[in-house]
């Protein structure tokens, strides 16, 4: 499982790394980078899940694979 | 030709909104995902509906519905589209990141534990006139790098303005026109003087762009009139909602001064129920089918940010706070490329007061007997005023 941000839907709301900063952090434009791979285990696939739904563009997805 | 009788006779400006928006919100949301309001306005409610606007502003266009609003510069960023839009946003985001303002924070906490102590020790005080309406415009003249002491000149012309200002085709009232030329010089000799003397602020910064980035006066001129006018009284709304729901829940103010790390779901919740933009404008490109229904090409349309942010498909407690589906999203901030610019520092203020004021002021309430009223209709919601007593520290009981 991984998280991925789609660039393009990307607007720079910021809610992924103030959601999961574990997971996600800011670039200089206030826009969300995933951290690393974005690969998640388990335990964080509830908080990688959140961060999905706290975004109002709908950048932010929980691949399976 | 429509049947007008089609049309659901709602006028928002006729809702009862002053002291509670929830049955107003109900009836809006209550008259479809997508209709059509007596004016001829579409109105988008749903989360869905105002979701699927965000991600077309091509069809959806801002810039379409900024045009007739009578300010003859370029309302710069919101009445851009694409693709000129993203010049806009490339040069605007990064002067508005989290970065630039975690480099000014410690200045922004003086100001406001200033603000806080002005009245900490009177054990009472009006947190939208001492407090909610002051703190925006510091943190503006701070960010721009123009002096503390402009604040209450430049509230009175903003106040003036957007109090004043009805939402229709009306000719501007004349105290309007005097409080905008005044702003516009202003404003014009900020930038006149900046550009002599050129500091570490964002007009500085905006002013220094060169060659083909290099912004007019004009477009400096639109962008500072934007920020002032949809930027400031927008987040006194918020900081007023934030206090008030804060002030009549003990038990959440406790939680949140006993963990800080509570205050951001907190501070979302209340953004998410109390959008202080409750809606934004658009005008359709093209005919487009929203949720099953077919808007015309060149309809006005409403998003309505409000009952978008309380879709009982979304959350539990819709018309609630609750701190646990504070991650469940909300759009007080828009979406799509028009997301608000300021949403990081109007994120990050509210999150200062609420820190500061509890840091002086743990335990609050809101003055016997007064109830808090938002000032309606209005094209942004503010309360006008939110008395709060509180016990002084130190003082002999």
């Amino acid at each position: 499982m991984r998280v991925v941000i789609d660039d393009e839907r990307c607007t720079g709301n910021g809610r992924c790394y103030a959601v999961a900063p574990e997971l996600f952090t800011d670039d200089d434009r206030g826009y969300g980078q995933v951290i690393g791979d974005g690969s998640i285990d388990d335990h964080r696939l509830d908080l990688a899940r959140r961060a999905a739904l706290a975004c109002p563009d709908q950048a932010v997805t929980v691949e399976d694979r | 030709m429509r049947a007008v009788d089609s049309r659901t006779r709602f006028r928002l400006a006729d809702l009862p909104m002053a002291k509670d928006r929830t049955p107003g919100w109900r009836t809006v949301a209550g008259a479809g995902e997508v209709f059509q309001a007596s004016d001829g306005t579409w109105v988008l409610s749903s989360a869905e509906a105002v979701r699927f606007a965000h991600r077309h502003p091509d069809i959806f266009s801002s810039a379409a519905a900024f045009s007739g609003a009578g300010i003859p510069i370029p309302l710069i960023p919101v009445a851009v589209d694409p693709p000129d839009h993203l010049k806009y946003r490339r040069v605007l985001d990064p002067m508005f990141a989290p970065r630039v303002i975690n480099s000014i924070e410690d200045d922004l906490r003086a100001q406001i534990r200033d603000l806080v102590a002005g009245f900490a020790t009177r054990g009472e005080c009006d947190a939208v006139g001492e407090l909610a309406k002051l703190y925006p415009t510091q943190v503006f003249l701070t960010l721009f790098g123009l002096p503390l002491a402009d604040r209450d000149q430049l509230i009175e012309w903003v106040e003036t303005i957007n109090e004043n200002s009805s939402t229709g085709t009306a000719e501007p009232k004349p105290v309007v026109v005097e409080a905008a030329m005044a702003m516009f010089g202003y404003i014009q000799r900020c930038i006149d003087e900046k550009r002599r003397n050129l500091g570490d602020d964002t007009l500085s910064r905006l002013l220094a762009l060169e060659g083909d980035d290099a912004w007019s006066d004009d477009e400096l001129l639109g962008f500072a009139w934007l920020i002032t006018l949809a930027g400031l009284d927008t987040v006194t709304g918020a900081i007023g909602f934030t206090m008030l729901y804060l002030a009549r829940d003990a038990d959440l103010r406790r939680q949140l001064v006993a963990d800080p790390a509570l205050v951001g779901p907190a501070i979302e919740e209340v953004l998410r129920i109390e959008p202080p933009a409750i809606t934004t404008p658009r005008v359709t490109m093209q005919d487009v089918d929203v949720c099953g229904v077919r808007i015309p090409a060149g309809s006005p349309v409403m998003l309505c940010l409000a009952t978008a942010n309380r879709d009982a498909e979304r959350f539990e407690h819709p018309e609630d706070v609750d701190i646990h589906q504070a991650d469940r999203g909300h759009v007080t901030f828009g979406g799509g490329i028009h997301r608000c610019l300021g949403s990081h520092l109007a994120r990050r203020e509210i999150r200062l007061v609420v820190e500061e004021f509890h840091k002086q002021i743990p335990e609050y309430e809101v003055a016997a007997g007064f109830e808090p009223e938002v000032v309606w209709p209005s094209a942004t919601l503010h309360l006008a005023s939110l008395p709060l007593v509180f016990p002084v520290s130190g003082a002999v009981s």
